[in-house]
This record gives C-alpha cells, sequence and structure tokens, in this order.
C-alpha cells in the first residue's frame, strides 16, 4: 500500500487517503511553534485551574498571603527584639528580601511539585509525556500558576511592609526599566532552578514534597536575602556571588529601594576585595544577573534532559513510590 | 452448630443509598434485598453505574446506607463494623494500592499485622500465600515496578491473609491475560471450597467468569435487582425449552419423524458449521421441552435405525440474559422490571 | 493440611469476637506494620539525606547569620538552632501525618486501611514513629553541628525535665498530628493546601526564632494552642538557664503542664474525632473518592 505524503494530490481518494482514515505521514512533522504555545497554554489553563479551584476566593487570597507576610514578619521581629525599631533601613532589606523569596519558593516549587502531583496523584505524567506536547514546556506552563501565586504574595508582602512596618517607598525614584530588566532575568533564573529540582523530582519518591522548601530554604542562606553577604564566611559568600538569586534580588533593591543596605559589596566582603569597590551598581547588577542566570538556565537544561532520559530509561515516569 | 447452619453470610433488606452530588442526587441503590447463604459463591452482574461496587462498599464497612438494612453473618453493617472487619476481606480490580517502595513480601506482612497476625505468623502466612498466588519470583521485587497481573494476585495474596469467612471480589480479573485470570479463578474456588461456610462475593462483567464460579448470580441495574438464580434458571428465562444439536449417519423419514415425538416441540436441519457441502451425515436442531425428553429421541432414533454421531446441548449464554434483562429496562424509559426470584 | 484448609477459627462469630489483648496486639503490631515503609523508605531512597538533613541545617543558618548580622547576643544564636531543631518535627507533623491521608485515599490505600480491622489511630501512630526517625536524626544534626559550628553554649541546670519537656512536646505535636489528619478525611484537597499555611504562619506566632512572648498577647494565645509554641519556650528556658525572657513567660511548670493537657487532650479528641469524622465519610461516601 502506497503511502501519500500528499493526499490532496490524488482525485479519487485511495486507501492511504486521510479521507479514507489511511495514514498521514505528514502528521508526524514537527507542528510548529503554534502548537507549542497551544501545548504552554493549555498548561498555563490547567495549572491555573489546580491552583485555584480548590476553595473560594477569600480563602485563596488568604493562604497566598499568609505565608510570605508570616515569613516577613519573623524576620521584622528578630530585628525588633535585637536592633529595636530604629533600624527602618535594614527593616527594608529584610521585608524586601522575604517578600521576593516567596516567588523564589513557587518558581521553585511550581514545577517539581508538577511532576510529583502528575505522577503520584493524577497519574497522569505518562501521558503528558507521550503527548506531542513538549515535556519541559508543559512542565513550565503548569509552573506559570505557581508563579503567579508567588508574586501575588510578595506585591501584597511588600504592601504590607510599606503601609504597616515602616519601608520606606519613593514612587518617583522607582528605577522601572531596571525593575522590569532585573525581574524578567530573575524570574528565568527561579524558574530554570525549578527546572533542575523538577529534574531532581522526577527521580526520587513521593516524599520529595518537601525538596523545593527545603532547597529554598539553604539557598536563603546565600542569597542576600535577609542579610548581607558579608557576614557569611569567604566560601559562602564565594556561593553567594554565583548565585543568580542573589543579584535578581539586590537588583530589585536597588530598582525599587534605591540608597538601601547593600547585600553584595560592604567592608570586607569578599566582592570588595575582588573588585575593589564598596558595592556593585545597578549596571554591574544586571549584568552578572544576566550571566549566572544564563549559566544556571544552561546547566538546568542539560540537567533536566539528562534526568528525562535517565526516567525513560529506568521506567520512573510511570511509577508510584508512596510509603 | 456448624457455619452453614448459622446466620446468613449477607441478609440485607430494603438497602437504599444515594449520593447527595450536584447537580442532582444520584440513587446509587434502590432498595435492595439480598440473602446469601454461608458457603455460597455469589455474583453480581450489571452495567456500569448499575450499584454494584456501591453495594460492596456497604458490605464491607466503607460506607452507611442511606435506608435500610445489612448484616455480614448477622453482624450489622452499621453498628458492627469491628466484628465484621475481623471476618471478612476484599479485592478490587485495577488497584493501584500499595506502597511502591516495599517489596511484595513486605507489604503483604504489612497487611498481615493490620489483621492481628504475630510477626512470624505474619511472614509464613505470606510466604505461603506468595507461593499459591504464584509470585515466587517476584517476592522481593518492588511493588512499584510489578505489572498489572503481578499486582493484582498480590492483593489476592492480601485478601487471603486473614483467613477471611466472606471474600469481597469487586471485578478481580480486571486487566488479567487469561492465564492469569484462569489460576486467580481456580485460586478462589480452591480456597472457597476447603472450608466449609467460606462465601464469595463477586461483581464482574465477565459473564464466562460468573457462569463458570457463581452458584447464583443476580442482575442489577439502576440500583435494583432484576432477577437472582443459578446461571441455569437465569438462562430458562431466555430460552425455557433445551435445544440439541444431533449428527445422526441418516433419518429416514427426515425431521417431520422426530417431531411427532411427545415432547419435541421442533426439529429442523441445522446448518454445517463445518461448512461441508458433501457431508453424509443428517445435523438437525432438536427443540424439547424440557431435557428429559432426549430419552425418547434417542430410543426413536434407535429403532429408526439411526446411529448417533454427535451430540451437543445448546444454551444461551449470560449475556444473553444480561442483555434481555437489561436492554429492556432501557427501552422502557427506565421502567424496571419487578426483580424475579427465579427457581 | 493443604494451604487453603488452614483456618484459625471455627466459625465466623468466633472469629470476629476478639479478646481484649488480641484488639491492643493488633493495634500494636499494625504501629510497627505502618512505621515500616517509613523506615524502609529511608533506607532505599537516600536522597533525604541531603534534602531532608543537609539542607534544613543550611536553612537553620541563615538565621543564625541574620542574628550575627544583627550583632544579636550569644543565646539567639541558641534559640534559632533550638527552633530549627524542632521544626523537623513539626514538619512531620504537618506534611508526613496531617497530610499523609490525602495521600492514601488518592493511592487507593485509605479504604483498605479502613476495611482492616486494627483502629486507625494505630495506623497514625505508625506514621508518626516511622516519620520520626528521619526527624529525629534531622533534629540532632541541627542540634549538635550547629550549636559546634556556631558556638552555641547550652546552660542547662535540669536535664531530666528538659528530656521529659521534649518528649511530652512530641506527644501534644504528634496528637495534634492526629486532629489533622482527622480533618483530612472530611475537607480533602483543600486540607491538603491549608497545610501550607501551617509552616511559616506557625513559626512565626510560635516564636521559632525568637522568644514567643516577645508578641505579648498572640505569643500568650500560641503558647496556650500550639504545642511547637509552648514546648519551644518551655526547652529553651531549662537549656539557656539564666537568658533573659520577655515579661509575661510563663514558667516551665505552667507551660509543662499545658503540654501535659494538650497531649492528653490532643490524643483525646483525635479519637473521639476520628471516630466520629470516619462515620460521616462512610455516610458521605468519602472515603474511596480520590480526587475529593
Amino acid at each position: 500500500m502506497a503511502v501519500s505524503a500528499s493526499p490532496s494530490a490524488a482525485a479519487t481518494p485511495g486507501l492511504a487517503s486521510p479521507e479514507w482514515g489511511g495514514f498521514d505521514a505528514s502528521r508526524t512533522a514537527d507542528p510548529g511553534s503554534g502548537a507549542a504555545w497551544r501545548g504552554f497554554s493549555a498548561a498555563v489553563r490547567l495549572g491555573w485551574q489546580m491552583e485555584a479551584n480548590w476553595t473560594d476566593p477569600f480563602l485563596f487570597f488568604i493562604f497566598s498571603v499568609a505565608k510570605p507576610v508570616s515569613a516577613a514578619l519573623i524576620l521584622v521581629v528578630m530585628l525588633g527584639i535585637v536592633a529595636g525599631s530604629q533600624d527602618q533601613e535594614y527593616r527594608s532589606f529584610v521585608v524586601v528580601g522575604t517578600a521576593l523569596w516567596s516567588l523564589v519558593l513557587a518558581g521553585i516549587a511550581g514545577l517539581a511539585w508538577s511532576v510529583l502531583d502528575d505522577r503520584e496523584r493524577y497519574r497522569m505524567l505518562k501521558y503528558t509525556y507521550v503527548s506531542p506536547a513538549d515535556f519541559m514546556l508543559h512542565l513550565l506552563g503548569r509552573g506559570v500558576a505557581r508563579v503567579a501565586v508567588g508574586a501575588m504574595g510578595a506585591i501584597i508582602t511588600i504592601t504590607v511592609g510599606i503601609l504597616f512596618l515602616g519601608v520606606p517607598f519613593d514612587v518617583a525614584s522607582v528605577d522601572w526599566i531596571g525593575f522590569v530588566v532585573v525581574m524578567v532575568v530573575g524570574i528565568v533564573a527561579i524558574v530554570a532552578i525549578g527546572v533542575m529540582l523538577a529534574a531532581v523530582c522526577l527521580q526520587t519518591r513521593q516524599e520529595s514534597w518537601s525538596y523545593p522548601d527545603a532547597v529554598a530554604g539553604a539557598m536563603f542562606l546565600v542569597s542576600g536575602a535577609v542579610f548581607p553577604l558579608a557576614v557569611l564566611p569567604f566560601v559562602g559568600q564565594a556561593i553567594g556571588l554565583v548565585n543568580p538569586l542573589t543579584w535578581w534580588i539586590e537588583g530589585v533593591r536597588m530598582a525599587m529601594f534605591p540608597g538601601g543596605v547593600n547585600a553584595i559589596g560592604g567592608t570586607g566582603s569578599l566582592w570588595t576585595q575582588l573588585t575593589g569597590s564598596l558595592a556593585p551598581d545597578t549596571t554591574t547588577t544586571a549584568l552578572v544577573l544576566l550571566a549566572t542566570g544564563a549559566l544556571v538556565t544552561l546547566a538546568a537544561t542539560s540537567i533536566f534532559r539528562i534526568s528525562e532520559r535517565r526516567a525513560r530509561d529506568r521506567g520512573l515516569l510511570d511509577r508510584t513510590t508512596g510509603s | 452448630m456448624s457455619v452453614t447452619s448459622g446466620p446468613p453470610a449477607i441478609a440485607a433488606r430494603g438497602l437504599r443509598r444515594t449520593y447527595n452530588v450536584k447537580p442532582t442526587a444520584v440513587v446509587a441503590l434502590d432498595g435492595v434485598d439480598l440473602e446469601v447463604p454461608p458457603g455460597e459463591f455469589f455474583g453480581l452482574l450489571g452495567p456500569n453505574g448499575a450499584g454494584k461496587t456501591t453495594l460492596i462498599k456497604i458490605l464491607t464497612t466503607l460506607l452507611l446506607p442511606s435506608e435500610g438494612t445489612a448484616k455480614i453473618f448477622g453482624f450489622d453493617v452499621v453498628d458492627d463494623v469491628k466484628r465484621i472487619r475481623r471476618i471478612m476481606n476484599m479485592v478490587a480490580g485495577g488497584e493501584q494500592s500499595g506502597y511502591g517502595i516495599l517489596t511484595v513480601r513486605e507489604q503483604l506482612w504489612m497487611f498481615s499485622q493490620f489483621y492481628g497476625l504475630s510477626r512470624g505468623e505474619g511472614w509464613k502466612r505470606v510466604d505461603e500465600l506468595i507461593d499459591a498466588v504464584g509470585m515466587g519470583p517476584e517476592r522481593l521485587q518492588r511493588v512499584g515496578t510489578l505489572s498489572t497481573g503481578q499486582r493484582q494476585k498480590m492483593n489476592f495474596a492480601r485478601g487471603l491473609l486473614n483467613d477471611p469467612w466472606i471474600l469481597f471480589l469487586d471485578e478481580p480479573s480486571l486487566g488479567l491475560d487469561v492465564a492469569a485470570a484462569r489460576a486467580v479463578r481456580e485460586l478462589v474456588t480452591s480456597w472457597k471450597a476447603a472450608v466449609p461456610g467460606r462465601t464469595v462475593l463477586l461483581t464482574t462483567h465477565y459473564m464466562a467468569e460468573a457462569d463458570e464460579l457463581c452458584e447464583r448470580i443476580a442482575i442489577v441495574d439502576h440500583g435494583r435487582i432484576l432477577a437472582i438464580g443459578s446461571p441455569a434458571e437465569l438462562k430458562k428465562r431466555v430460552q425455557r425449552e433445551s435445544i440439541f444439536r444431533v449428527e445422526i449417519d441418516h433419518l429416514d423419514g427426515g425431521p417431520s419423524a422426530l417431531a411427532a415425538i411427545p415432547g419435541v416441540v421442533s426439529a429442523s436441519p441445522a446448518a454445517d458449521e463445518g461448512g461441508q457441502v458433501d457431508r453424509q451425515s443428517v445435523i438437525l436442531n432438536l427443540v424439547l421441552e424440557e431435557d428429559g425428553v432426549l430419552g425418547g429421541v434417542v430410543v426413536a432414533l434407535s429403532r429408526m435405525g439411526s446411529h448417533i454421531l454427535a451430540l451437543r446441548k445448546s444454551e444461551p449464554s449470560l449475556e444473553d440474559v444480561f442483555v434481555e434483562l437489561v436492554g429492556r429496562g432501557f427501552e422502557d424509559d427506565g421502567a424496571i422490571s419487578e426483580p424475579v426470584e427465579v427457581g | 493440611m493443604s494451604l487453603y484448609e488452614h483456618c484459625r477459627t471455627a466459625s465466623p462469630a468466633e472469629a470476629a469476637e476478639w479478646t481484649r489483648r488480641q484488639i491492643v496486639m493488633t493495634d500494636l503490631r499494625s504501629v510497627y506494620g505502618r512505621a515500616y515503609p517509613r523506615m524502609s523508605g529511608m533506607l532505599r531512597e537516600p536522597s533525604w539525606v541531603f534534602f531532608e538533613i543537609l539542607l534544613p541545617f543550611l536553612a537553620t543558618s541563615a538565621f543564625v547569620f541574620v542574628y550575627r548580622a544583627l550583632q544579636a547576643p550569644p543565646q539567639y544564636i541558641g534559640f534559632v538552632v533550638l527552633g530549627g531543631a524542632l521544626t523537623s518535627f513539626w514538619l512531620n507533623v504537618v506534611w508526613m501525618m496531617a497530610g499523609q491521608l490525602y495521600w492514601e485515599k488518592a493511592q487507593g490505600n485509605l479504604e483498605l486501611f479502613f476495611a482492616a480491622p486494627m483502629g486507625f489511630m494505630a495506623i497514625l501512630f505508625g506514621m508518626a514513629m516511622g516519620g520520626m526517625v528521619m526527624s529525629s536524626v534531622r533534629a540532632l544534626v541541627v542540634l549538635v553541628v550547629a550549636s559546634l559550628v556556631y558556638g552555641v553554649t547550652f546552660e542547662v541546670d535540669q536535664w531530666y525535665l528538659l528530656i521529659a519537656v521534649f518528649l511530652l512536646t512530641l506527644a501534644a505535636l504528634y496528637g495534634l498530628g492526629m486532629v489533622m489528619a482527622g480533618l483530612y478525611l472530611v475537607w480533602g484537597r483543600e486540607a491538603f493546601q491549608l497545610n501550607q499555611l501551617f509552616v511559616e504562619p506557625v513559626y512565626f506566632v510560635s516564636g521559632l526564632n525568637f522568644p514567643v512572648m516577645s508578641l505579648g498577647l498572640l505569643g500568650a494565645l500560641a503558647i496556650a494552642t500550639i504545642p511547637l509554641a509552648v514546648g519551644l519556650d518551655a526547652m529553651r528556658q531549662l537549656a539557656f538557664v539564666g537568658s533573659p525572657f520577655p515579661p509575661g513567660t510563663p514558667s516551665v511548670e505552667v507551660e509543662i503542664g499545658i503540654l501535659i493537657l494538650m497531649a492528653i487532650g490532643f490524643t483525646l479528641f483525635a479519637r473521639v474525632m476520628l471516630a466520629a469524622l470516619e462515620r460521616r465519610a462512610r455516610r458521605v461516601g468519602s472515603l474511596s473518592v480520590r480526587w475529593q
């Protein structure tokens, strides 16, 4: 039976014609970016449905906000106990850091939990995987909703900080272009870290639910989120300097709250020793963020593909691993 | 007092179950009366959504009835929950339960602890059952790596761990290949036959399985029992006569010679299933009022000088029964025929 | 006798009646049985060592460095280390007990557990025991390593009391975990999501990194209601004798009394509630609906 790649060529449809339900080889061709976008947006819609439909909007709002606001309050109280309420600048430092950290956790957890959700709870991972849609694009789409929820939490925490916790904010001094650039590059880096963690979760068992929290908690130490890197030993500072999250948080601080405490530089810091400058400027921050973010993204893509292949090789894509 | 003379294994009266779901409530069971004596292999047949699983869940104490009562060996499914759980077990088809990280042996041993076996007794029983279900080579394999059939065998082993007096099987052959399904049927049959009083309630879509295993069957649809009886009795609903296909070397006088015999409803030539055109023998379809008339036919054939080359009884299948009963319900716009106790 | 002739009792009536000893022994065996998968999982997939031990240690270290950046008095470093150690158990309660029933239902294990004759609290207790091994290792690592690395000096006068308070805190925590687990039978996925509310907000009101009475009335409320808050505060007072605590901090004796009440109260309440919730789940039909 001849198989025609151009079914419309024959005047009378033969057995190979789609009109006869015959095999059309052209269907195996790459469907193009349109299909990729459709797959991604379907995954985004799915992710949003799953994130937002489990309760009423009010409770959903409370849930989304309570976690990051509480995290900020922990730091504010710690600060208040030791330093009193006088050091407004440092309060701004910790509030912004913890607010942005909710976005970090959401981004890191979004993809990892999607893997675990789909594999363990809904048992849909194998079906998604064998569909023509790109698997990583699907996971990215699923993670978008969590990132959006994290962003909402970050915005509200900063707002609470400005309104109730004495965080100084001057709209006129905000560098909006810098803010947008830093946010875009930063979120890409965050999602890349999430991709790496998703790759890990493809290999590990159901109890990996807590891994995103653990990873975020560990990175908290070396990101300059709630204290300047200069407090850490040099090894810690070195790790912090190659961590894109450090530059992202600092970039957002510089853009939104210019003139505040710098997390990267400072007297005796590794940065100062390496560069001679007390603190990096905005351009340097953005460029280093771009460079470190690119490295992380490349690494994440490679790690994910390796993990995916290993999962296929060992039959991990459709297993359940409860204990 | 022997088990078989004690209370019924299952006694359900006016059982009703309604699920309050949106947009309208679903009546899953609509007044089920059922009695299964101890030692019986009882089957439930019905289309999807008929209420079979709901009935099993009520009897296995996982679900409360909305109305009515049900007892297992005299223990009420609402109030005597603990007692029932000590004497029953359940195996469902298509189960994905289990901890993937454990081996088959460990998984079963864990359940043996839930059923009160001592540690050593548990391991011993687990090893025996693993061999009995034919999973010896897989005993140290992780549950997460088992095939569907292997997982189901493991589930069967779990179902027999506590020597239940009543075993509930909810579509147990689902997903099993022919050999595995046969092995499972043999296992259950052997287990049941070993001790008088052991009872099995089976739900299945596989007619042949129900026909082979069940002593009595209830056909369920729309939450009601449409008919109860042995497979033979149920088939008589569809076909009250006995039909035989007989091959003889010759017949003087043709089929009409046999039609005159008392008890013979009709005798007609049958199509040759083998498709042979030049066959010398004669094949007839005989419709008799009952099986007992066959003797007279054989005598008559002998007197006529005919020799019987082959004789086979044709019966309707349970599928015919099922379609007739359930299909009638759909055609009547939901009006369900009154349940009939057959036999 | 063939395998199938093996029959432990002569009749269903005999099989249905268990002695008190049989009931108790079955529950105890079930505790061990249910803990077994947890413990096996730890040995068979060792990635938890990195994710459950090392990384949380680093997370605790972050708060240590916050205090260092603020040049806080040294006992505050100790507060953070002790708090970090206790979070192991809280997270075990929240993720491995409370949320676990949701997973069990999704996997189809829940209905098998309910169809078996052991008490359901034995299952929950087994889950807790199994998870406690990992949590204990994590807590020990955080406590010992962080104390050594960050130079924490403990001032303990009454070791036996400190250990007793620790055990009471665990009892109260896991009692609360059983209560929360029961709620999952009812709330389904909503409870699973709400689980995440019980991390940072609880850390805040429990004073994970600072004396809880620094929060004033909120701290007092936390001490009265959250085992983590009252246990941590009592342990801090016993582990850092002589350190200043905010005004209004209840004495250790009062906090021990609260812990005892919590341990007994939560456990009893869990027992009553689980029975009621099981009945409700059977009435509603939610024991085996997976995506609820």
